[in-house]
């Protein structure tokens, strides 16, 4: 399924409409089995590109390689989209919907009916498999288009913004079974403005601005690579060492910890050692990684 | 493939289901046997109590001719048509006249039946008769009354007085069944033999016969009624089906459907699939009713003769029945894919239904186009009306109910038709595939263009 390693490639892809650049040049690649989250302000060409991954758009230059193929329509029905505006029939009924659209990705109609009972009992929603679309709640509408995307197995998946208007047991409940795909070695391409649910899903990330990559890479190497070295302390006293330029470049206080920025050059074991030997009290003292948030808004600063 | 027959099927059997699709099924025919029973209905229909009808007559002479004229009026106009009909054996093998004379007949039956009572004068003056008169009117125990001058034979004017003056019909028969009375004895006193003259004065009947492709054919006037109906059956289902069209693109592009369908369908094949279905809803409702009609026809018409009445039932040739299927269909498919660029351009039902107005009144122009064809369809102007795109669905199938052109006519109508559906079809399609994708505002006709071009 993953000829080696890569499940998709873009090779200097752009798209232009009329005069405007929403995609420019743009190479990345998303390997078997991670999730891969595409990031970027609103308007960055996050939309376009996924467009042109599941062949909804051409480009105008550049290639799009899916499992080493050029992509194309038969491919298309490896892949399963779920987009940011969600589109369902709302007069349909929830289980002839699913299968129309079961049926579209090629499955048989018995096959989508055995695929979509299951999904339904996983996703709690049996019951509402006779309903009309528009009786169901938003979040329920959410997950029946889940069902949509994923119930043909599809080994790329294209999500959205798949947690906006899930409540927090139903994120869980969402996140289980993204895992879960994981580990069935499928790829999952993670499409979102939320920083934090990039942080705590994603092996690999690519931040685009302005239609171009502005960063790409593990979300480990891309933190390690990210400059800023800071610590979360929480201690009693020692406000002067925290003052001393050398040591300490500069402190944000959240709440009941700060978190110390550290002067270049300057070492976490110097700043430990001299807050103790300045009699302070230290209960937390943590070496932090900068959130993704933090480079997110550093990089999209910077490239504007 | 596979798939777009599951887009068709989804189109097709998901709209059989509808309340809408049910109910025009069911209305069509109601509404079509209505036309033809209603008259029927009408004629066997008794009706309200007859109007009384005092007479004063100052000539003292005249009464008894205007009393039986009066009461005779209906049979002798009812002998009048039965002996047109004895001239006229066969029965016309297209059409046979429309409900017009059988309307009248009914509005007649509604109103012909009166009670004709003498007003004794017994040397009172006028004014006073008349006073009594119109309170009795009044009272309502009179319908109206009519005074005949001592002069009527050399001046020939009579009064009529009446609550309803307006009600035309029975002005008009009082006025005939006098006229006729007043001429006969006039004749009478001139000596003249009254049956020479009714004999001598006999109207003749004009028999019509066309003359076409297949021979000749007996039509006595009804085919303008018929070819009218039909047009604008066409018109009402084309706009019907169009407006499916409409809402269902636009449905799919507000709720954004068509991004999830384009991940896994070609935006033509979902298109292509839409027109089927749809067409094939539209195949389906033509052929219920014509089943519902063919069985009126074979087995109601026989129940309601059977019950004395008379039904005009338009016959037509099988052929026709296949050319207004086929003209159906592809006047269904020019406007479909109109509509379907149009449905892709807007954002909102609202905007749809506005910017479908130059659709509508391009149908309405055909409609009102069918009006000359009718009158002359063998001119050159209805030649070319009948091959334009957008006008010959409606305007062949009206110069092939009354006046069959030769076949090249309707072959070449039918080839420019489908020729203009492939480039419709073309053209819909790139639209289609950018403006489905095209969320925020409606486009305008220079963005149009350009998504053209991108494609």
């Amino acid at each position: 399924m993953s000829e080696n390693g890569v499940t998709l490639a873009l090779r200097s892809v752009s798209k232009k409409f009329d005069e405007f650049v929403a995609v420019d040049d743009l190479s990345l690649e998303v390997r078997a089995g991670r999730i891969f989250g595409l990031i970027g302000p609103n308007g960055a060409g996050k939309t376009t590109t996924i467009r042109m991954i599941v062949n909804i758009l051409a480009p105008d230059s550049g290639r799009i390689e899916l499992f080493g193929e050029l992509m194309s329509e038969r491919l298309q029905d490896r892949i399963g989209y779920l987009p940011e505006e969600r589109g369902l029939y709302k007069k349909m009924r929830v289980g002839e919907q699913l299968r129309y659209f079961g049926e579209l990705k090629g499955l048989t109609a018995r096959e989508a009916e055995t695929r979509l009972d299951r999904w339904l009992e996983r996703l709690k929603l049996s019951e509402w498999k006779t309903h009309k679309t528009d009786e169901l709640s938003k979040g329920m509408q959410q997950k029946i288009q889940f069902i949509a995307t994923v119930m043909h197995e599809p080994d790329l998946l294209i999500l959205d913004e798949v947690f906006s208007g899930l409540d927090p047991v139903n994120a869980e409940l969402m996140k289980d079974v993204l895992l879960e795909l994981k580990a069935e070695h499928r790829t999952i391409i993670f499409s979102t403005h939320m920083m934090s649910q990039a942080e705590e899903l994603c092996d690999d990330i690519c931040l685009i601005n302005r239609s171009r990559k502005v960063l790409e890479g593990s979300l480990r190497e891309v933190k390690s690579s990210f400059g800023r070295r800071a610590v979360a302390l929480r201690a009693e006293g020692g406000d002067a060492v925290l003052k001393d330029a050398r040591l300490v470049a500069g402190v944000k206080s959240y709440g009941d910890y700060v978190e110390v920025v550290l002067a270049e050059e300057a070492d976490a074991q110097e700043l430990l050692r001299r807050l103790v030997e300045g009699g302070a009290r230290v209960t937390r003292f943590e070496q932090v990684e900068p959130s993704l948030h933090d480079i997110f808004l550093q990089k999209v600063g910077e490239s504007a | 493939m596979k798939k777009l027959l599951v887009i068709i099927r989804r189109e097709y059997l998901g709209r059989l289901r509808t309340k809408g699709f049910v109910i025009s099924s069911v209305l069509g025919p109601l509404i079509m046997i209505g036309f033809t029973v209603v008259p029927g209905l009408l004629i066997t229909m008794q009706t309200s109590s007859a109007t009384k009808v005092a007479v004063v007559d100052l000539t003292g002479k005249m009464y008894e001719g205007v009393r039986e004229s009066i009461l005779t009026s209906r049979d002798e106009e009812g002998d009048r048509r039965e002996g047109g009909r004895k001239n006229e054996p066969a029965q016309p093998a297209v059409v046979k006249p429309g409900g017009e004379a059988q309307l009248q007949q009914a509005v007649q039956s509604l109103s012909a039946q009166y009670e004709v009572e003498q007003v004794a004068t017994g040397g009172r003056p006028v004014e006073e008769i008349k006073n009594e008169l119109n309170a009795r009117v009044r009272r309502g125990e009179l319908g109206v009354y009519l005074v005949l001058p001592e002069k009527i034979l050399e001046e020939g004017r009579a009064e009529y007085y009446g609550r309803n003056v307006s009600d035309p019909i029975t002005t008009s028969q009082l006025r005939h069944s006098l006229n006729r009375a007043v001429i006969e004895q006039r004749l009478r006193e001139a000596n003249i033999d009254q049956n020479r003259v009714r004999q001598l004065s006999k109207n003749i009947v004009l028999e019509t016969t066309k003359v076409s492709e297949g021979g000749l054919e007996r039509d006595s006037g009804g085919g303008f009624a018929l070819a009218m109906f039909v047009g604008l059956f066409i018109y009402m289902a084309i706009l019907m089906y169009g407006q499916v069209i409409l809402s269902s693109v636009v449905e799919e592009k507000t709720t954004r459907v068509s991004e999830v369908l384009f991940s896994s369908v070609k935006p033509f094949h979902l298109m292509l699939g839409k027109l089927a279905g749809v067409a094939l809803v539209a195949i389906t409702q033509y052929a219920l009713w014509a089943v519902a009609f063919g069985a009126f026809a074979l087995y109601g018409v026989g129940m309601l003769s059977a019950r004395g009445m008379d039904v005009p039932l338009p016959r037509l040739p099988f052929s026709f029945v296949l050319y207004a299927l086929v003209f159906f269909v592809l006047g269904f498919l020019m406007y479909a894919t109109i509509y379907l660029i149009v449905a892709a351009m807007v954002t909102t039902e609202k905007e749809a239904s506005q910017m479908a107005m130059p659709v509508i009144f391009l149908s309405v122009v055909s409609i009102y186009l069918a009006f000359p064809v009718i009158r002359n369809p063998n001119s050159s102007f209805s030649f070319w009306v009948s091959i334009a795109p957008f006008f010959s669905p409606i305007t062949m199938l009206v110069r092939i109910v009354t006046e069959t052109p030769p076949f090249w006519q309707i072959a070449l109508s039918l080839v420019v038709g489908m020729a203009s559906v492939v480039f419709f079809v073309w053209l819909a399609a790139r639209v289609y595939r950018v403006g489905m994708l095209m969320y925020g505002k409606s486009a305008s006709l220079p963005e149009v263009l350009r998504w053209l071009k991108q494609s």
